[in-house]
């Protein structure tokens, strides 16, 4: 977050030069090969960052084996793959049959996939709107609170739902609006039948960000507290003493300082858009029908999981990948054009 | 369906799975069902085998006659054992330990919570064996979810068991690919050395034939439907309602019996039930779909019965009689729950929940009392019923066991298939005397110890014919035996009744979104012309092709009916 990580390490290491103006130097920096014009060479970088690459190496060792390496499987999309041709799956996808774009063509011929896609993004918009701006208002409400017990009392209740599991929170719902819960059991005595939220397709949405908001919202105002207690508490002692009144001091102190972290959660939230939810959804995949609740993480576990088609599943992987790094892409630009640092800078 | 944990709260694993996909599904509320095969590329067979080529490959019969059952098996149902044997007149069918000493590692299902692995039960099977078996078990519900990831790896266990329901998608070819011929231990009379196998029927092992080979021991199965709808008797007797006998006055009947202001529905969700009254095509097994009607291959899904059956369950929705969490489906809980606390008086399962639910609920409420009803025809009347596969529990070895481990793995199965009346089945389902279980009153009691560590590990290494024995109530075993051999009378076979066949690569994710597309139908969220749709769309993918492959097996292999 902080504009100064990247270039730290250098303005320590014998080059004062080009301390001050570091996002300059950076770009060159990055370049292979090194270099003539006054930079020093690859190797000569390679042996005074020597402490620094060996401390980095086992990090870059995991992604690549579990990130990177495993993104070479995304060949399947482009097979017909059944990891039983050989005894090893890896081997397998040498020897399953090459069938280009076609299950891409069955993919976009599948109305069901469209229905996922198009549950993902409504579901995306009603979470950014209804659940992202929660977790500010309780950290606000939290930080007001001035007595500690009190505090340590409400974070506690708020966070607990977090370690829930989803079963638990599904099951909790169930009881209090479902067809024979607590709410439609109380309206059939006054003579209202068929209250049921839980099996009605069109409010599902509503529904599904429901138990999220329950579910998670507390957890969400961590990091958001964690801004707020960086704020110098002689800001709003100076604003007070200028007459300013608590909202003015909120507008002007305490959401400024928060604009970072919500910025760059929020480009991290478009990043992750096309995950809106998994186990959740599929627990209550049968309550109110595929149409509904079909996303498109469900959709490639359905696919992929359950119906063993693999390669049609990573096709359909892949096209969330993609459309999601052109999210992020997008996103951070918008950042940026606010002004904000985002989740890097070039 | 033995009396496996006849004191055990849940009912028994063994019964619970005893012979088809809908059991498990229905119950265990929807592990999904459809078994689509796979196929094979390059010289894996894909097809059936049959007739002569399976009659080479298939184990010589030799009936066991260790005790004679108080109800004969007749028109397909199992047959029953009311009475408990006792200890000094148990019989001995396993005269030599047959296992060599060695280890096995066996990756099988498991529905509850499996004991830890060193208790007394455990220790006295491997000894009485002479195998020492490590057990790797999955959750019995998301099974199918393993299976895959493990089966695609390159180190599988020894021996795997694959329920029929998992059949799914490349599944076929895995065992095809990873796991050993037993044809040269148990072809013909070379089975003899394991007598018990010896008394499996032989329509269980023709199922056990993958890909042209014997690779499978089987679990064997009544072919008669076990799914029953059941009825709370005590109720109905206390309501004064009598039994419907046609799908119109269930209907009324379940309009009259809902009262949702005291939280009681008629009947939970009935699809099972509605395709056995309108005379469905089984929907277990992938090969049961197709049947030969007027000389043409007919699927389930393209018949007027399967929308009829839809039609009619929509009916019960719409009319508010389902209870409200059965239309939630999985997240709403277990079926069986609502049923036995009265919140519905309905539902269908597995048969088994009989037993199952009248030890458990006897325990706090004496009056409780159940029954099944018979299925009866669209238009009230005899239904016409079609048989299930007569075993769809298969356990595998791995190709890559020596000799000696697949004998020890035989030897295992040929243990646990001992029959009802001999000590190998008492240690097997009931566990240690003393320990595991007391005989109390002439009955087998299992204790605490014994409800714990006896619970289904062995369920699937081997089982006898089909059996229903539940000696602490003989009054449900014989309803049980009874409602299967009335059913039985009405069950006949669909053309590939009886064999286990390959769908081709191509087609075999074909027809895998119906079973949720049945849901949705009944529940009033896509409409009886999104079936229609969903079959033309099916045809013209490849449903016409795979017509005609399986015309094409049942020209080259002969019918089974």
């Amino acid at each position: 977050m902080s504009h100064s990580t990247v270039p730290r390490p250098r303005a320590e290491a014998k080059t004062p030069a080009s301390a001050p103006e570091a996002s300059e130097g950076a770009p060159g920096d990055r370049a292979p090969g090194g270099r003539r014009s006054g930079k020093l060479s690859l190797r000569l970088r390679l042996r005074r960052d020597r402490t620094l690459l060996l401390m980095v190496l086992p990090a870059v060792l995991l992604i690549l084996v579990f990130n990177y390496i495993p993104i070479l499987g995304n060949v399947v999309a482009f097979q017909d793959y059944d990891p039983y041709l050989s005894e090893n799956g890896v081997v397998a996808i040498f020897q399953s049959p090459w069938v280009g774009f076609e299950q891409f063509e069955r993919i976009f011929a599948d109305s069901a996939f469209w229905h996922a896609v198009q549950n993902t993004f409504v579901l995306f918009f009603l979470q950014l709107i209804l659940f992202f701006p929660i977790p500010i208002l309780l950290a606000l409400l939290i930080n007001s609170v001035v007595r500690p017990r009190v505090r340590a009392i409400a974070q506690a209740v708020m966070y607990l739902p977090h370690f829930f599991s989803w079963v638990l929170v599904v099951t909790v719902f169930m009881q209090i609006f479902g067809g024979a819960g607590v709410i439609a059991q109380t309206l059939r005595q006054h003579g209202v039948e068929g209250f049921d939220l839980m099996t009605n397709p069109e409010t599902f949405k509503y529904l599904v960000t429901a138990e999220m908001i329950w579910k998670d919202a507390g957890w969400g105002i961590i990091v958001f507290l964690a801004a707020l207690s960086s704020v110098s508490g002689d800001l709003y002692e100076a604003a007070a003493m200028d007459g300013a009144g608590r909202w003015r001091r909120m507008w002007h102190i305490t959401l400024p300082a928060l604009r970072p972290v919500i910025a760059l959660l929020l480009v991290l939230r478009v990043g992750d858009a096309l995950t809106v939810g998994f186990e959740q959804l599929l627990l209550q995949r049968q309550a109110v029908g595929v149409d509904a609740s079909d996303v498109l993480d469900t959709y490639v576990w359905w696919n992929g999981i359950r119906n063993q088609d693999f390669g049609y599943a990573a096709a359909a992987g892949l096209i969330k990948g993609v459309v999601g790094l052109a999210l992020v892409l997008t996103a951070n630009k918008v950042a940026h054009l606010m002004g904000e640092q985002g989740v890097y800078k070039k | 369906m033995t009396p496996n944990s006849a004191t055990s709260a849940a009912p028994s694993r063994r019964s619970f799975l005893a012979s088809t996909a809908v059991a498990a599904a229905v119950v265990a509320g929807g592990v999904p069902l459809l078994s689509a095969c796979g196929g094979s590329q390059e010289g894996r067979k894909e097809g059936t085998t049959s007739g002569k080529d399976a009659q080479k490959l298939l184990p010589t019969f030799v009936a066991s006659n260790v005790v004679a059952p108080d109800l004969p098996a007749k028109n397909g149902a199992p047959a029953g054992f009311t009475k408990a044997i006792a200890t000094a007149d148990l019989k001995t069918s396993v005269p030599k330990k047959l296992g060599s000493g060695g280890k096995l590692k066996v990756m099988s299902p498991f529905w509850g919570t499996p004991p830890k692995g060193d208790n007394p039960y455990y220790t006295a099977m491997n000894e009485a064996v002479g195998v020492e078996v490590t057990w790797q078990n999955q959750d019995g519900v998301t099974y199918d979810q393993k299976l895959g990831a493990v089966l695609a790896s390159s180190d599988i266990p020894d021996v795997v068991v694959v329920p029929g329901w998992n059949l799914m998608g490349k599944i076929p070819s895995a065992i095809n690919a990873k796991f050993a011929d037993l044809g040269p231990y148990l072809s013909g009379d070379k089975v003899k050395d394991y007598p018990n196998l010896a008394a499996v029927p032989t329509e269980a092992w023709q199922r056990g034939i993958f890909g042209g080979q014997l690779r499978a021991v089987p679990m064997p199965g009544s072919y008669v439907t076990d799914i029953a709808p059941m009825y709370r008797k005590d109720l109905f007797e206390k309501k004064g309602y009598s039994v419907p006998t046609s799908p119109d006055e269930f209907l009324s009947w379940a309009k009259e019996a809902t009262d949702a202001k005291s939280k009681v529905w008629a009947c939970d969700d009935m699809k099972w039930t509605a395709f056995n009254i309108f005379s469905v095509f089984p929907g277990s097994d992938k090969a049961l779909w197709w049947n030969l009607v007027d000389g043409k291959l007919v699927n389930r899904i393209e018949t007027e019965e399967y929308l009829e059956a839809l039609e009619w369950v929509r009916k019960l929705y719409a009319a508010d009689v389902v209870h409200p969490d059965a239309v939630s489906g999985k997240a709403g809980g277990d079926s069986r729950n609502r049923f036995t606390a009265g919140q519905s008086l309905v539902f269908n399962g597995n048969i088994s929940a009989w037993w199952g639910s009248v030890t458990e609920q006897r325990a706090q409420k004496p009056d409780f009392d159940m029954a099944a009803f018979d299925i009866f025809g669209p238009d009230g009347g005899d239904p016409s019923l079609w048989a299930v596969q007569p075993a769809n529990i298969f356990t595998f070895i791995s190709k890559k066991a020596t000799a000696q481990q697949i004998k020890d793995f035989l030897a295992l199965c040929n243990y646990c298939a001992a029959p009802y009346g001999t000590k190998e089945f008492m240690l097997t389902a009931y566990g240690v005397e003393g320990t595991d279980y007391d005989v109390k009153k002439g009955l087998p009691v299992k204790t605490t110890q014994g409800v714990n560590e006896v619970n289904g590990a062995y369920d699937y290494t081997g089982n006898p014919a089909p059996y229903t024995a539940y000696p602490d109530l003989p009054d449900v075993t014989k309803g049980m035996v009874e409602w299967m051999q009335r059913m039985g009378a009405f069950t006949k076979k669909t053309s590939f009744f009886g064999l286990t066949i390959t769908e081709p690569n191509r087609w075999s994710n074909l027809a895998d979104n119906f079973e949720q597309l049945e849901d949705d139908v009944v529940r009033g969220r896509k409409k009886v012309s999104d079936v229609q749709q969903a079959v033309s769309d099916w045809k013209s993918k490849g449903g016409d092709g795979l017509r005609d492959w399986y015309k094409k097996l049942l020209d080259d292999n002969g019918s089974a009916n």
